[in-house]
């Protein structure tokens, strides 16, 4: 290999282990999306419920907040001492930094709706349920998709830790480089691809939060 | 318009979790459910061979017992992590343990360098403390070494650890990152027994201290004795004249509870035992650590090489 | 605890005080690079959105992955960590800089230029006192992610408090995982705190919300 530059050599490396490579981003990509969603389940109902009872809010926005703050090394290392080694304990902490931008996403969405649009509904004989569904939330919908667009390329981040406690992923490529001689290739075939992954969800998710707002203009 | 709005929603969000669901499918990974409780978590260390053996025994369950799922916990730090994450179920089993690691650091024994000894006294301990079941060596031992550069050696003329007393408070040397706190035969149990200490320790990741060693960063370093790098750099192993290091053979160790669960474990992994000497575990740690091979790989093209050890003999 | 404090509290000292270094040189380059090149952007339009699109788009990548990265172009140790981290420290400032320059009230700029000021005299003047606030908040964020990821600096041989996490990690110890985590914590949201404080206190008056 020796006699390889770095660009040949990470060629050969795709070649060679390609179908490991594409396992491994689709774990990584797996476990990041599993902690978005759960964080998404219980986190716009809560950006839903405090844009309501805005006493809550700057108590339940800077709770968020200190989490976010918290090193995600850190994070991961103290999970894992409850939860013990492998994806559960990525997946933890990937809700938990995600549930910063969406609450407060779809607090900021869901104030910022036109309350001539909500007296329309009101006086239409909608109720309570039937406004959130039907005007609330599809107005909202390209903030809160903003929140989950920060929230995923995080959890991206965020995943590729998770490898220092077994969870696999992208990130055990990255780490294996460092091991091996002329490593570097081996380092560029794991980061490549994980900066390409939240790249790309940032992209598309971009995509459709801007398709979101421009419906509802 | 805004209840189409609403069902794009709905759409996206089952988009989500069919893409979700498909490719947790397609590429038969148990849909992350190493969460699942019928899962073989198979533990493995953060070196080469440690991630190769593990892959080797997962292909072996793929290959020999289809319905059950596996998943590898990589990256662990150290036998004292991977034992710890063994006890508390986080895995089922590690993929190589060393017996000689095992009675010092795990067991707190000291004192014996019998290997026969030391192998009956880890197989019984470990069942009766702990409820783990030390399978045959593979058929290779991972020893601590002091390597040097011939050119070193010749200079120097060092045959020998004791050879080194000499030239030691000049010496730099790189050692992995464990080794200087570890205790029973860690740094300064070294000290005791040979009577001096190196001028300098560089503890670092141990895939690096090879090239340190032949870029001439280092005097001398501590490796493992089956990486490969040691052939092809034909570095100058220094004997352990005074039996300080214990034999390190290498099994793999599992919970007698997973052994239970799963009864066509044990057949399955005992198809390995013996089937792994020194040189070809060097050459397979060479694939990996120098010919950009991942161990997934290099531990599927030796099964295949071997059938996957179908008659149980090679 | 006070064992701990005893035998460890050399170190962590040591530990500490490398992260705050590597830390405050990484974000005062950020700072040194991206303010200029912020107002210089508001100067320069047609470049602008490139420019902080680029920034973004390096903001997105993962800093496991940057930091690897720097490995095959600068080798091991705190050069290279800074270098990623102050990579990082970019985008916040320079976003945050552009924005509030941009954002000044036209009447404001148009009052300067009435009263002859130059380019230069209108943004020492008016513009960037203007935009303190805004910039600040940029810096504020910046210092945040900084100081999460050089915990993470450590794995490429940066030192700092990842060290004692890794170590923690490495050997199954909660002592050593929690005595470098419980000080990255506790320094992050100090340092949060204060540069809020700075925020607070250089956002002008007629900027602050009502």
């Amino acid at each position: 290999m020796q006699g390889m530059n770095l660009w040949q050599q990470l060629v050969y490396y795709f070649t060679h282990n390609g179908q490991y490579i594409l396992d491994q981003f689709n774990r990584h990509f797996l476990i990041s999306i599993y902690g978005v969603i759960i964080a998404a389940i219980v986190g716009i109902p809560i950006g839903v419920y405090i844009s309501r009872h805005r006493h809550l809010a700057a108590w339940v926005v800077g709770a968020a907040n200190v989490i976010q703050t918290v090193p995600s090394l850190a994070m991961v290392s103290i999970i894992m001492l409850g939860l013990g080694l492998g994806v559960n304990t990525v997946i933890l902490t990937v809700f938990l930094y995600s549930l910063l931008p969406i609450i407060k996403n779809t607090d900021t969405g869901m104030r910022n709706v036109n309350p001539d649009i909500l007296d329309a509904g009101k006086g239409m004989g909608m109720t309570r349920w039937q406004i959130l569904r039907q005007i609330e939330l599809p107005l909202s919908l390209s903030v809160i998709m903003a929140g989950l667009r920060n929230a995923l390329v995080l959890a991206i981040g965020v995943t590729a830790i998770g490898s220092f406690v077994g969870a696999g992923g992208l990130g055990d490529i990255i780490i294996r480089g460092t091991n091996a001689t002329s490593g570097g290739a081996i380092i560029l075939a794991g980061a490549l691809p994980t900066a390409l992954m939240a790249i790309i969800s940032d992209g598309v998710l971009g995509y459709l939060e801007r398709h979101f707002a421009a419906r509802t203009q | 318009m805004k209840k189409t709005l609403f069902n794009k929603l709905t759409f996206l969000f089952a988009g989500v979790l069919a893409v979700v669901f498909l490719g947790g499918c397609s590429f038969s990974w148990p849909g992350l459910a190493g969460t699942s409780a019928d899962t073989i978590k198979i533990g493995s260390q953060n070196t080469t061979e440690q991630q190769i053996m593990a892959n080797m025994i997962q292909q072996m369950i793929q290959h020999y017992d289809k319905d059950t799922p596996t998943t590898i916990l990589n990256n662990l730090g150290s036998g004292n992590v991977s034992f710890q994450a063994q006890k508390r179920g986080d895995t089922d089993m590690t993929a190589i343990r060393y017996n000689g690691t095992d009675y010092q650091t795990v067991l707190d024994l000291s004192g014996e360098t019998d290997p026969k000894i030391v192998n009956d006294q880890v197989f019984k301990l470990m069942q009766l403390r702990y409820h783990m079941t030390y399978f045959p060596s593979y058929g290779f031992a991972d020893t601590y070494q002091f390597m040097v550069s011939q050119k070193y050696a010749k200079a120097n003329n060092l045959k020998t650890i004791s050879d080194m007393k000499r030239v030691a408070p000049d010496m730099k040397v790189g050692i992995d990152q464990i080794w200087a706190n570890r205790r029973g035969d860690g740094y300064s149990a070294f000290q005791n027994t040979y009577g001096f200490s190196f001028g300098h320790v560089y503890p670092m990741q141990i895939g690096l201290v090879y090239d340190a060693l032949e870029a001439g960063k280092m005097d001398a370093v501590l490796g493992y004795s089956t990486d490969g790098r040691i052939r092809s750099y034909n570095l100058k192993l220094l004997q352990d004249d005074k039996h300080f290091f214990p034999p390190y053979k290498a099994s793999v160790v599992v919970n007698d509870a997973a052994l239970k669960a799963h009864p066509k474990l044990k057949g399955i992994l005992s198809r390995l035992n013996g089937k792994i000497n020194l040189t070809t575990m060097q050459e397979l740690n060479y694939q990996v650590d120098n010919n950009l091979v991942e161990p997934a790989v290099a531990a599927q093209q030796f099964l295949e090489k071997h059938n996957y050890f179908e008659k149980g003999a090679d | 605890m006070v064992t701990f404090l005893n035998q460890y509290g050399g170190q962590l000292m040591q530990e500490l005080g490398e992260h705050i270094y590597i830390s405050a040189v990484a974000l005062a380059l950020g700072v040194i690079v991206a303010v200029p090149l912020g107002i210089l952007l508001t100067r320069a339009k047609k470049i602008a959105g490139f420019v902080i699109g680029l920034t973004s788009v390096l903001q997105t990548i993962p800093a496991m992955a940057l930091l690897a990265m720097m490995i095959p172009i600068f080798g091991i140790g705190t050069t290279p960590a800074i270098v990623a981290l102050f990579i990082y420290s970019l985008m916040p400032i320079l976003r945050n800089t552009y924005i509030g320059m941009s954002d000044v009230n036209p009447n404001l700029l148009d009052a300067a230029k009435g009263m002859g000021m130059s380019n230069w005299q209108s943004i020492k003047w008016v513009e960037f006192p203007q935009a303190a606030g805004v910039i600040m908040s940029g810096i504020r964020l910046s210092g945040t992610y900084v100081i999460a990821w050089t915990a993470l600096a450590s794995y490429i041989g940066a030192g700092g408090l990842g060290d004692m996490i890794f170590n923690g990690l490495n050997l199954y110890r909660g002592d050593l995982i929690l005595g470098g985590s419980i000080p990255a914590i506790i320094l992050a949201l100090v340092v949060d705190w204060l540069l809020g404080l700075v925020e607070k206190k250089v956002t002008p008056a007629t900027t602050q919300e009502v």
